[in-house]
């Protein structure tokens, strides 16, 4: 190795040394989130108010981390708290726990349950970390509450359906890039990405 | 009131020149009391029957091949001989649950004669050795009830039914039963059911028939009343007599009933194997040819179930065997004739509607297919079809029926017919029954079912997905 | 020796596999027993094939060309070639599959069967990817309740039969069933009659889809959160259930399909019993006297929590009182009935081999004597309803007590070539299935038997005329007799039952199958849970010796009963008492000794689930686990024993019974050796005559259970089993022409304890009612609703009458147990029969 070698390589250093920096000052100052990121999940309204969840636990069901736990009710008849028989009685999700893969919100039949790009949430309880349903739930105006221990930023709290599917419903290949579900998700609405397919019209 | 005209007293009964095997007594205007009756020639038959030993007389009918009138055509001297031997009480069963779209010969003789199936169905019970007959009669033919009722009553008080008939060994309780009104009850396993009382559903035959478990679990013969109708004259004149009428495999005579776009429709006494439809629907004596000015379409030549003909099948004899050959029945007797004002399209929803209102529920098929069905053809006429809606009911009747349905050659098209009967994958067919309009309707007048869903009125929103 | 016929053995090839049917076998069966699954809705084993759904479709040649057939209805007959993999097949199972799904509404996220739902599965496995259904669905109210404990969703229904099939066909209560024509025909019951039938829960089980649902179980849990053990239901029968829970709660409860018991069904009283092992007023923490702070001292009159080592500690102390005071006779031991074997020998160990009492029963003067119950040749229930055998029946209502026997007998009677002859005081739930309703009076049945037996039937006995007695005894004659014997009414003394029982051992061919009340009241009397005997079926004087060398101790005489003990409780000889999940307020026939006789005793110590009217006596409270919180081994009436599991823990602090009873030993300083319920079946299985060679393996391993005694001489080495020996027959009380002789049964919902702690049954326990023949309420002017005063020789009671044409002439009958009138206030125990006169008011 000569001495050319270094300089060579000290060359490369000095010459980022003036180029634009990556770097930011988090968390004062935040990079804008991927379209993909899966963050803290909210529970979903329609917008008649009525709850969308309806305790059918195939979120629990499916959750790889056992992070979450639904039981379902009848659904009073004179005050009902989400359409049909069945409402989500408890539903309760433990961020310990929780390895955000999102297959809750694919399992999901009614989209109750989307997720946000939330990730700064510091609880310093055990109790915090298990999300109730008093908390999940979006307010009357389709935004997620913010906890006290949440970093939310402006705006961010309109991105609640940043998620996409993994796997075409009914393994259906063809249904790959394209939109699968009504538009009222949550708050706010993207198009769907493209490029997964590898077709000709990617 | 002369030859050849419909009579006034027998609505619907047209008086051809032709022998006369059951309608003999229908000129006379109280042909149903036993009064006519007997100065007529009634229970004769019965008479003669008791002076044979039963043996002979099923031998006499066996000779005389008369075949089954309800659909099948099976030969009724060879159902009898079906019941298991040693097994007791044995029932004989009537159906007169007359209800096939089109068919309205069995309530004429219901009505204007009632003591002839009276007496066939005592020759019967004589000949197998009964003494304990059900007379099922449909619930909506509330005349045909009372007049049977009505015979009933005088036959007893005569002596005539009951115990120790004319003096004889013979007791035989008729008893009338009144249906609550269900096509599927036309079907002999599902009368049975709702004559013990519970509701019509058909049972499965195979591998039991009714011959060999039938009502309340013991032999059963199920006959029609056209069927037990001949016996009489069978008995007085024998069966060689019999047999000089018609062809060599369907002797004697057969009802018609023929509704549609005929002149003259009306019930024909016709010579059973030997005319043709041709001479039914144009003869001078029958229905006298289509309404002025239109020509045929199409006809069915038996019934609601049956595949339909079409113009090039006229010529085939009224006999089961080569109609079934040409891809159709002559099911019940009853031919409905339409001519070229009919849309196909809708004359198909109309028979299809008919079947899905009246399935039973029993087996899947036929319950949720026939009113599918239903819904898919209401949808193709009223302009709402979609361009995979033909095929579609081609696939749904495939999976009530598979495999080729029964239909009728297609020259013009180069198409051979299917032999009747169709496949089913349920228990009776009325299921398959609800695919013979379809088939038959699709397979000649496609361009009809194509037309109605281009030149749809509403265009549908386009489905979500791909 | 001959060579095996091959006459009920026919080949048929399937997928082109030559297998071997059974003759008359269903394909469908004689496929699946050879490996090849062919879907189904309608099929079920235990009910008759309707080929309603067409989802068994495969294409059979049958010797006339390949078609399509049902396999559920199609015999299989030689030669015929299936082929369940051909297009044809394919296409006939895709079309009926989207035939019943173009109108389900697919709620499955909200259906109580998703997750768990034949449709769903087959749909997957051979259904359509997806519907050409582009029309509106189907639409009716959803869901409708159809009887208190089920609900039916018309939507989701596929219109099987199998609901309707088994109301009218198995249970006999046809009263749902299909209702209009085609695509609109649905199941309901009639207009305002509820499908109330006690076996209305095996329909939601059976359901092919979530169109009937049961209320208990509705919305609780999802297939996938439940965790499931096959266990036994500790009821008479010993019915195979498959318990389910999930977070610790047992949420669901399925009969399983043991050939030898209950065939898959369950009555809704067991099914259901499963409320109240979750309900808040369970025992979860010791209890014992304190005062009113909490404090547990001696003196105080409230109950109050308090730590196991006290409780414990209190209830040896006080055994330790009564044993220096007055000996081990000053000790007694009510009730264990329910416990598992392995408990109830446990406790007969603490009683007899080291606290040295014979006072121990677990009958509370409503059974039979363990020396007559034990000591009977027994059948088991396959063979006594065989074709061609005949069953007596001198037991309570099986309807209202034994539901799933109840269905066995039913069945035999309809399919089956048995003759059932019923000596019970009333006639039961079987009705007009039974061959002759011999229906003796009560105190008389012993001399009716008698007169059956000897054939001297040519004048009226005990109220049962001549002819009925001839063609009982014709219905018998040369034919195996099974007697099905208990206690039809406690106002009878078992005096005359068990002359009865001594009259049919005379029968050249006959056993019995002894059908006393409370879940394991087998596995107490086989475990010496009784005065006079020792665990195996054997008794003091016989296997004394053996049990003295095991376990160290052996009372020398026989004890008191349970009406003995409350007595001596009364004249103060019998100090401390042990309630073993008894309830005596509630249950002993004679509510008012047991009361003087609790009050009596200086210390009652009580094991229970719940605080009943008699634990709330009590001075000691050790709280019990409860069914599925504990294992074991149940014994049934034939003696067929099985595995009980464990499914869920014990609420609070609560124990098993046998570890109770260990705890209790070891207080007592006495080590009773027994660590685990292995260990004490281990020890039952080396000592006792009668479960020689029965090891807790074999238990576990028996699907259909293992029926003691075993046929190997294992026990050969033991003392010998009791046998039967006649008593003195019983005198027969003369008729009362004035009076009305009382029969007191039970009804399946009552205030029993169970029943009363589970929501959805408690409300359909009824008013106590006095019913009469229509003839005896017209002479006394009673009407249908009219309260009368029923006056016995001891009280009177009132409530309202019912004319009933089942009951027989000159008999009245209340069931005990119910709210409005307590009949037990009218039985005179030292009688042997009550007679009662009936007033209106």
């Amino acid at each position: 190795m000569g001495l050319l070698d270094s300089v060579r390589g000290f060359g490369l250093t000095f010459g980022k040394l003036f180029d634009e920096r990556v770097t930011t000052e988090y968390p004062a100052e935040k990079r804008e989130k991927s379209e993909r990121l899966h963050g803290r999940h909210v529970l979903n309204r329609y917008e008649d108010g009525m709850e969308k969840c309806i305790g059918c636990e195939l979120c629990a069901g499916v959750c790889p981390a056992n992070c979450i736990y639904v039981r379902g009710q009848d659904n009073p008849a004179d005050d009902p708290v989400s359409p049909g028989e069945r409402f989500g009685f408890v539903y309760e999700i433990n961020y310990l726990r929780c390895i955000h893969c999102d297959l809750c919100v694919e399992a999901c039949p009614t989209e109750a349950i989307t997720e946000s790009k939330l990730f700064e949430f510091s609880f310093t309880s055990r109790d915090d970390a298990i999300y109730t349903k008093d908390e999940l739930l979006v307010g009357d105006d389709g935004k997620p509450q913010q906890l006290p221990w949440e970093d939310w930023r402006d705006g961010e709290d309109q991105h609640t359906s940043a998620w996409m599917r993994a796997t075409a419903p009914s393994g259906d290949a063809s249904y790959e890039g394209r939109v699968a579900w009504a538009g009222e998700l949550g708050y706010g609405t993207r198009d769907p990405e493209v490029g997964q397919s590898g077709g000709d019209g990617d | 009131m002369g030859v050849n005209s419909y009579l006034a007293h027998a609505p619907g009964y047209v008086d051809n020149e032709g022998p006369k095997i059951v309608t003999g007594r229908f000129v006379h205007e109280d042909s149903h009391t036993l009064a006519r009756s007997l100065a007529t020639g009634g229970y004769d038959g019965l008479k003669r029957a008791l002076e044979q030993s039963p043996t002979s007389i099923h031998d006499i009918v066996r000779d005389a091949t008369l075949l089954g009138r309800g659909g099948a055509g099976f030969p009724a001297g060879v159902k009898w001989g079906f019941c298991p031997p040693g097994v007791w009480p044995r029932y004989l069963v009537v159906n007169g649950d007359e209800s096939e779209p089109g068919t309205y010969k069995d309530r004429l003789l219901m009505q204007r004669d009632p003591h002839q199936l009276i007496e066939g169905s005592l020759i019967a019970c004589y000949a197998l050795g009964l003494s304990q007959c059900f007379l099922y009669v449909r619930g909506e033919m509330a005349l045909a009830q009372e007049r049977i009722a009505i015979a009933l009553n005088e036959a007893y008080d005569a002596g005539l039914v009951g115990t120790n008939i004319l003096g004889t060994d013979l007791s035989v309780d008729i008893v009338l039963h009144w249906g609550a009104g269900a096509y599927i009850v036309g079907e002999e396993t599902a009368l049975i059911e709702s004559l013990e009382g519970n509701r019509g559903m058909p049972r499965l035959k195979p591998p039991f028939f009714p011959a060999a478990i039938g009502l309340y679990g013991k032999p059963t013969i199920v006959n029609n009343v056209e069927t037990l109708a001949n016996l009489p004259w069978i008995i007085n004149n024998g069966a060689a007599a019999y047999k000089a009428f018609g062809s060599e495999t369907s002797p004697g005579t057969r009802m018609f009933a023929v509704s549609g776009h005929v002149k003259r429709p009306g019930v024909y006494e016709v010579e059973h194997g030997t005319t043709t439809f041709r001479e039914l629907l144009y003869g001078d004596n029958y229905c006298q040819g289509i309404r002025a000015g239109h020509e045929l379409k199409m006809f069915i030549p038996g019934g609601g179930s049956a595949p339909w003909f079409f113009p090039e099948q006229l010529d085939l004899p009224l006999e089961a065997r080569p109609v079934g050959a040409a891809g159709s029945m002559l099911g019940s007797g009853a031919i409905v004739v339409m001519d070229e004002t009919t849309d196909a399209v809708k004359a198909c929803l109309r028979v299809v509607r008919f079947f899905a209102r009246e399935s039973c529920g029993k087996c899947t098929p036929c319950r949720e297919g026939t009113s599918w069905e239903e819904t898919i053809l209401q949808r193709i006429h009223d302009g709402l079809g979609r361009p995979g809606d033909i095929d579609m009911l081609l696939d749904i009747a495939d999976n009530i029926s598979p495999g080729p349905y029964p239909t009728a050659a297609d020259e013009a098209n180069g198409l051979d017919a299917v032999p009747f009967p169709p496949k089913q994958t349920t228990i009776c067919p009325l299921g398959p029954s609800s695919v013979a309009p379809i088939t038959s309707a699709i397979r000649r007048f496609r361009h009809e079912f194509e037309a109605k869903i281009t030149a749809r009125e509403l265009i549908p929103v386009e489905a979500t997905g791909p | 020796m001959t060579a095996p016929t091959d006459a009920d053995v026919v080949p048929v090839t399937v997928n082109g596999v030559e297998v071997e049917a059974n003759a008359g076998e269903l394909l469908i069966d004689a496929c699946e027993r050879n490996g090849v699954y062919i879907p189904r809705f309608c099929h079920h084993p235990r009910m008759k094939p309707v080929g309603m759904c067409r989802m068994c479709l495969v294409e059979v040649d049958a010797g006339r060309g390949a078609s399509l057939q049902p396999s559920c209805m199609l015999p299989c007959t030689p030669g015929m070639i299936v082929d369940t993999e051909s297009d044809l097949t394919k296409k006939a199972q895709d079309g009926v599959l989207e035939f019943l799904l173009i109108n389900h509404p697919l709620d499955c996220p909200v259906c109580d069967k998703g997750g768990e739902c034949p449709l769903q599965d087959q749909t997957m496995a051979y259904g359509p990817g997806e519907s050409r259904f582009v029309e509106e669905k189907r639409h009716y109210e959803k869901p409708i309740p159809i009887s208190d404990t089920v609900y039916l969703d018309r939507e989701r229904c596929i219109l099987c039969d199998r609901c309707t099939r088994f109301a009218s066909e198995v249970a006999g209560d046809p009263l749902i069933h299909f209702q209009d024509r085609g695509s609109q025909t649905q199941v309901n019951t009639f207009p305002d009659e509820p499908f109330a039938s006690y076996f209305s829960g095996n329909t939601v089980q059976i359901c092919p889809v979530g169109a009937l649902t049961a209320k208990p179980y509705r919305f609780k849990a999802r297939p996938w959160d439940l965790e499931e053990v096959d266990s036994t239901f500790p009821n008479p029968m010993g019915d195979r259930v498959n318990v389910q829970s999930s977070r610790d709660r047992v949420l669901r409860i399925q009969g399983v399909d043991s050939d030898a018991t209950n065939w898959g069904w369950l009555t809704d009283r067991d099914r259901f019993s499963f409320e109240a092992l979750s309900h808040d007023q369970r025992l979860v923490t010791p209890l014992v006297r304190g005062d009113s702070l909490g404090n547990a001292t001696d003196d105080g009159d409230e109950l109050v929590a308090t730590s196991w080592a006290v409780a414990v500690e209190r209830a040896a102390s006080a055994i330790t009182a009564s044993l220096e005071a007055g000996g081990a006779e000053s000790i007694g031991v009510i009730g264990g009935a329910n416990l598992t074997t392995e408990a109830q020998y446990v406790w007969a160990k603490l009683a007899k081999g080291v606290i040295g009492t014979d006072n121990v029963d677990a009958q509370l003067g409503d059974g039979l004597p363990a020396q007559v119950v034990t000591a009977l040749p027994r059948n088991t229930i396959s063979d006594a309803m065989a074709p061609g055998s005949a069953v007596v029946l001198l037991v309570d209502d099986p309807k209202e007590q034994f539901g799933t026997l109840f269905l066995r007998l039913r069945h035999a009677a309809v399919e089956g070539d048995i003759t059932i002859v019923e000596l019970s005081p009333i006639a039961s739930g079987l009705g007009s299935l039974v061959t002759v309703g011999a229906h003796a009076r009560p105190g008389d049945v012993g001399a009716v038997a008698r007169a059956i037996v000897d054939g001297r039937t040519d004048v009226e006995v005990g109220g049962v005329e001549p002819a009925e007695l001839q063609a009982a005894a014709a219905a018998l004659a040369a034919r195996a007799v099974t007697v099905i014997v208990g206690r039809p009414s406690v106002a009878e003394q078992a005096g005359p039952i068990i002359d009865a029982i001594a009259a049919f051992t005379e029968l050249e061919s006959v056993s019995f199958l002894p059908l006393l009340r409370r879940g394991n009241i087998s596995g107490a009397l086989d475990m010496g849970l009784t005065p006079g005997m020792l665990p195996g079926r054997t008794t003091l004087a016989e296997g004394g010796e053996w049990y003295r060398a095991a376990w160290g101790t052996v009372p020398a005489d026989s004890g008191l009963d349970t009406a003995g003990m409350l007595e001596a409780a009364v004249d103060g000889s019998l100090t401390t008492l042990v309630l073993l999940g008894a309830d005596p307020l509630a249950d002993f026939p004679d509510a008012d000794l047991a009361s003087r006789g609790l009050a009596a005793c200086r210390t009652v110590i009580a094991v229970d689930i719940f605080a009943s009217s008699s634990v709330a006596n009590a001075d000691v409270v050790l709280p019990a686990a409860g069914f599925a919180e504990g294992a074991g081994t149940h014994t049934n009436l034939e003696g067929r024993l099985s595995p009980l599991m464990q499914k869920v823990n014990p609420p609070g602090t609560a124990r098993a019974d046998w570890l109770i009873a260990a705890e209790l030993a070891w207080a007592l300083r006495a080590d009773l050796g027994i660590e685990s319920p292995e260990s004490a079946w281990a020890e039952i299985e080396r000592l006792a005559p009668s479960h020689a060679g029965a090891t807790v393996e074999q238990v576990r391993a028996a699907h259909d259970g293992l029926v003691i005694p075993r046929p190997d001489d294992a026990g050969a080495d033991r003392p010998a089993m009791v046998s039967f020996s006649a008593p003195v027959p019983t005198e027969i009380v003369p008729v009362d022409g004035y009076a009305l002789r009382l029969v007191a049964d039970r009804r399946l919902y009552d205030q029993g304890t169970i029943v009363q702690h589970c929501a959805s049954m408690a409300h359909q326990s009824d008013l106590a009612r006095i019913s009469m023949h229509p003839l005896d309420a017209a002479a006394l002017g009673v009407r249908d609703g009219d309260l009368v005063r029923v006056t016995s020789a001891r009280a009177s009671i009132e409530l309202p009458a019912r004319p009933d044409r089942c009951v027989p002439r000159g008999r009245a009958v209340i069931p005990l147990n119910r709210a409005g009138a307590d009949v037990r206030a009218l039985i005179d125990l030292a009688t042997v029969v009550t007679d009662v006169r009936v007033a209106t008011l």
